[in-house]
């Protein structure tokens, strides 16, 4: 058995000690992670940042509404194939006719069913040892899907299509794999069964706060105070839609730009919180609010 | 091992079988579990699936390995303070020092007691690297400045006493698993001597003065006990913030199916080249499932008004979801010949127009159904009767109590026309239900 080490985070990534242990745990048992999380507390960036800290290949595969297990798993290249197999009836006949050129099929020869099958992320990682495998938002994707990879989770082997070539991976080679979910959609229990599960709770401010300076290590204290305490009753006053740790970063990142005192007048007067709020009923409350609070200033 | 453990989880409402035992037992082979902390971590992630989940879990984590019973409502450091462990683990770790001890001095020592439950292999690590002490260092000193007057050294080293006492309820439990283990597996050995290696000895000079708990699970199990949002939501319970999720959730699962023929590429393509390059076209099935839903609002007139902000609310999450299939109209009590397409209600719709839309669109009502006899005029019926004859799928959605329509005037004619549910997450899921029962023609 290959020791796993546990992995704590990166420079550019602060781990939650108990997702770090989640985390170690899917591993060492060569179960996938899922992680559920409101947006914006780094549910996606963990399996990145991980593959890049320990240099391992990392292969990404964005769910949405048209997802299928075919562009997970591997596809086969009809229209390929049909051009292929006419090619050969088309050489044939030149050859027949005593001309020599031919036409090229590209190396691919359509006795090689393997030639037409494309590769998914699925097929990929697994045959790529200890790789990374990300299946991002599996909540976008149709019900089938999470129901249709579980024959390959449990049973670590693909069956490529039309080939028929099976792709299997040892308990120790296994990819890591890491699935995150905005739990827009219930996943199927029996799905969820198979993986170690993690509810991700928004950072607390402390937690955030050093989260910001990961980022942005020059972020002035005063600052970086006073605007992460402005985004966290931004998100108890109830909006539509509640700024996530996205949207407070490119605020800081604007407000970097300016020096100390500018950014305390900028964050007072409200005047950049586009890159807060998104929806116009939101930013109407948040501005009866402001001028309520103006009053008792910095 | 732990063969009680699924039936206990279970009578807590959360689901674990034999399957969930055999990850335990490898987790304990793999080395994932050396102290307490750890089983708790492990467990956390294979029982729950769901938020919801973790506050039963905890509940039933502390019954089975610590008798510690947390009463509804009550909080983690209050069930701690008033059970045996915790006594039995005091008395050990204080010794002959059994006078009175103040709130403080109590809420101290179940900080202790809750951070050596959750002191887990990755807190040990942490402290044995240095870091854990550095951080935590100066606070801590004056934690516990006032009952022992030692410098530090001195501390760590009669920290290392007590633990041997610490949790004994969980050495005599994991003990007794471990002899089951080694009877019926020898590679049993494996963490038995990793477990007589490391932990209890390094856990309570580790301990000592440092407050490592709040960092990791028994932070978690403090903040789930005694939040709503890690229990299971009351299905029963009115619609507000709190459920909407579950009720979307709900929503979600509204299922068209259609089938119509398609093309069949690839086996036109495989029969063609079997058959010398000549391509008849193969037909197959295609289904499809997608779900168009259409909401008709009453946003008008008193009774409705207490409502109206959880159904916008629970409707503008909707509209995130269902973007583009989704559309909203508004009505005043009832309709008469059309209804708007704002909320204000400006811009007019004649019925005509909203029976244009397709057949198979979900229609929900939401109302309270509730008006004088004479404002639901013969003509606002016809309406309603066309509506229904349009959309194969119809449903109404009352924010008023279940228990009071049958004393409405008008509710019961509305019922005869649709059938209806209450405005709460179980009347959502049984308006769902009802949209996805197979239509037949009459």
């Amino acid at each position: 058995m290959t020791e796993k080490k546990i992995w704590k985070g990166s420079d550019q990534y602060i781990c939650d000690p108990e997702l770090a242990q989640a985390f170690h745990m899917a591993r060492v048992l060569a179960m996938p992670l899922l992680i559920e999380g409101e947006p914006g507390t780094g549910k996606t960036e963990l399996p990145i940042q991980f593959a890049k800290d320990t240099d391992k290949p990392l292969f990404v595969y964005p769910a949405g509404s048209k997802s299928n297990v075919e562009q997970f798993v591997a596809k086969f290249d009809h229209v390929k194939y049909l051009r292929d197999s006419q090619v050969e009836v088309l050489n044939a006949q030149r050859e027949a006719q005593g001309v020599s050129k031919k036409l090229s099929t590209g190396g691919r020869s359509t006795d090689r069913l393997d030639d037409y099958v494309i590769r998914g992320p699925g097929a990929l990682s697994y045959s790529s040892p200890n790789s990374v495998l990300l299946i991002d938002e599996i909540d976008k994707a149709p019900r089938e899907f999470p129901n249709d990879l579980l024959y390959a989770l449990s049973h670590r082997k693909f069956v490529l299509p039309e080939s028929g070539k099976i792709i299997e991976v040892s308990e120790q080679d296994m990819p890591t794999i890491v699935i995150t979910s905005n739990r827009e959609q219930e996943l199927p229990t029996a799905f969820k069964g198979r993986c170690i599960y993690h509810y991700i709770a928004f950072p607390t401010p402390e937690l955030m706060k050093e989260i910001v300076l990961k980022h942005h290590p020059k972020t002035d204290e005063k600052v970086l105070n006073k605007a992460v305490d402005v985004f966290y009753q931004m998100r108890k006053i109830g909006l539509e839609r509640a700024p996530a740790t996205r949207e407070l970063l490119n605020w800081l990142k604007y407000l970097n730009a300016y020096d100390q005192e500018e950014a305390l007048e900028h964050i007072k007067e409200m005047d950049s919180s586009g890159i807060l709020i998104k929806t116009k009923a939101d930013m109407e409350k948040v501005k009866t609010r402001a001028k309520y609070s103006t009053t008792n200033s910095i | 091992m732990f063969d009680s453990l699924p039936d206990h989880f279970r009578s807590h409402g959360l689901s674990a079988d034999i399957k969930t035992l055999l990850l335990v037992r490898k987790s304990f082979k793999r080395g994932l579990i050396t102290t307490l902390g750890d089983l708790y971590l492990v467990l956390k992630g294979i029982v729950p699936t769901d938020p919801s989940q973790y506050g039963p879990f905890a509940v039933a984590f502390y019954d089975y390995f610590l008798d510690i019973e947390i009463k509804k409502g009550e909080k983690l450091e209050h069930a701690v303070a008033r059970s045996a462990s915790f006594k039995d683990w005091k008395s050990k770790k204080l010794g002959d020092d059994d006078r009175e001890l103040d709130f403080n001095e109590i809420t101290t020592l179940v900080d202790q007691f809750l951070d050596e439950v959750h002191l887990t292999s990755y807190d040990i690590q942490e402290i044995l690297s240095g870091e854990a002490i550095l951080k935590t260092d100066d606070p801590d000193r004056k934690d516990t400045a006032e009952q022992d007057d030692v410098s530090s050294d001195e501390d760590v080293t009669k920290a290392a006493d007590y633990s041997k006492y610490s949790l004994q309820e969980l050495k005599e439990r994991m003990e007794r698993v471990l002899e089951q283990q080694r009877r019926k597996h020898k590679g049993g050995d494996h963490w038995v001597g990793e477990e007589g290696r490391s932990p209890y000895g390094q856990r309570g000079a580790a301990i000592g003065g440092v407050r490592v708990g709040q960092q990791g699970g028994g932070k978690m199990a403090r903040a789930v006990i005694g939040d709503r949002r890690f229990y299971p939501v009351d299905k029963k319970a009115k619609l507000s913030d709190d459920n909407i999720d579950v009720a979307l959730t709900l929503l979600k699962g509204i299922e068209e199916e259609s089938i119509e023929m398609r093309l069949d590429i690839p086996n036109t393509i495989k029969e063609g080249v079997k058959m010398g390059g000549l391509f008849l076209p193969i037909e197959r099935e295609h289904k499809e499932k997608k779900t168009e839903v259409v909401l008709l609002i009453d946003n008008g007139g008193y009774s409705m008004t207490p409502y109206i902000e959880v159904v916008t609310r629970l409707f503008s999450k909707m509209k995130r979801r269902f973007t583009h299939d989704l559309q909203t109209y508004y009505f005043h009590n009832t309709i008469y010949g059309g209804a708007w397409s704002d909320e204000r209600r400006t811009k007019y719709l004649k019925l005509d127009k909203i029976l244009k839309l397709a057949k198979k669109k979900c229609v929900f009502v939401i109302g309270d159904a509730d008006m004088g006899p004479y404002e639901l005029s013969d003509s606002s019926m016809k309406d309603w009767q066309e509506l229904k004859e349009h959309f194969r799928k119809m449903v109404w959605l009352n924010p008023t109590i279940e228990r009071l329509w049958p004393m409405s005037d008008t509710i019961p004619i509305f019922r005869q026309i649709f059938p209806m549910f209450p405005l709460t997450p179980e009347g959502v899921e049984k308006a769902v239900q009802e949209m996805n029962k197979k239509f037949v023609k009459s």
